[in-house]
């Protein structure tokens, strides 16, 4: 008799409980999607993850600021071929990447990327 | 035709990616990581037209590899 009110008791208390946390956690998402924190972390991961800098682009290619896209394509071919023979995948996938990168730029700042091959 | 890497370097090197930059193990012993070292820095020394940029990168992975430092401290 005792133990089955006890575990009436424990069960109703548990399911209280529980919707609490949810509603802790459900608030606490609202407030974090109100200030935008949450977006600017997940962006934060997903830039620094998936994309290069255009200042790291052109330190890894060695260019300075206002090298030509043929200067770009030549320096994206000595070492890519190099890297290729005698370096590592991971540094090859940097130079394409970097000129991935900087591709983009040129293209708009409206420099021709003509005879790109 | 394998998938190129994505992103650029991370912020700080780890043993991993010092391994990448070598084409090695992060397990390879340390001659042989020596010798990787010499081999990637001829294809990219900046007196033959590689970047300095990449240069200290592998010269900074060797050293992650061989110990010298502990990851993460770079000065930069």
């Amino acid at each position: 008799m005792a133990a089955k009110l006890i575990a009436n008791l424990l069960i109703m208390g548990s399911g209280i409980l529980g919707r609490a946390v949810l509603q802790a956690y459900r608030k606490a998402l609202e407030n974090a999607n109100k200030t935008g924190v949450a977006q600017e972390t997940l962006q934060n991961i997903r830039r620094a993850g998936r994309t290069m800098t255009e200042q790291e682009a052109r330190q890894i290619l060695g260019l300075h600021e206002n090298a030509s896209w043929e200067e770009v394509l030549q320096k994206y071919d000595t070492l890519f071929e190099r890297n290729g023979k005698m370096g590592s995948f991971y540094l090859q996938s940097k130079i394409h990447r970097a000129k991935e990168c900087l591709e983009t730029v040129y293209q708009k700042n409206g420099e021709g990327t003509q005879g790109t091959g | 035709m394998r998938r190129f890497y994505e992103g650029g370097f991370q912020p700080s090197m780890t043993r991993r990616e010092a391994a990448l930059i070598l084409g090695i193990r992060e397990s390879t012993p340390a001659d042989k990581v020596r010798e990787a070292h010499r081999k990637v820095m001829v294809a990219n020394h900046p007196d033959a037209g590689g970047s300095h940029y990449l240069a200290s990168k592998i010269n900074e992975a060797k050293d992650v590899l061989l110990g010298k430092t502990k990851s993460g401290g770079s000065a930069f």
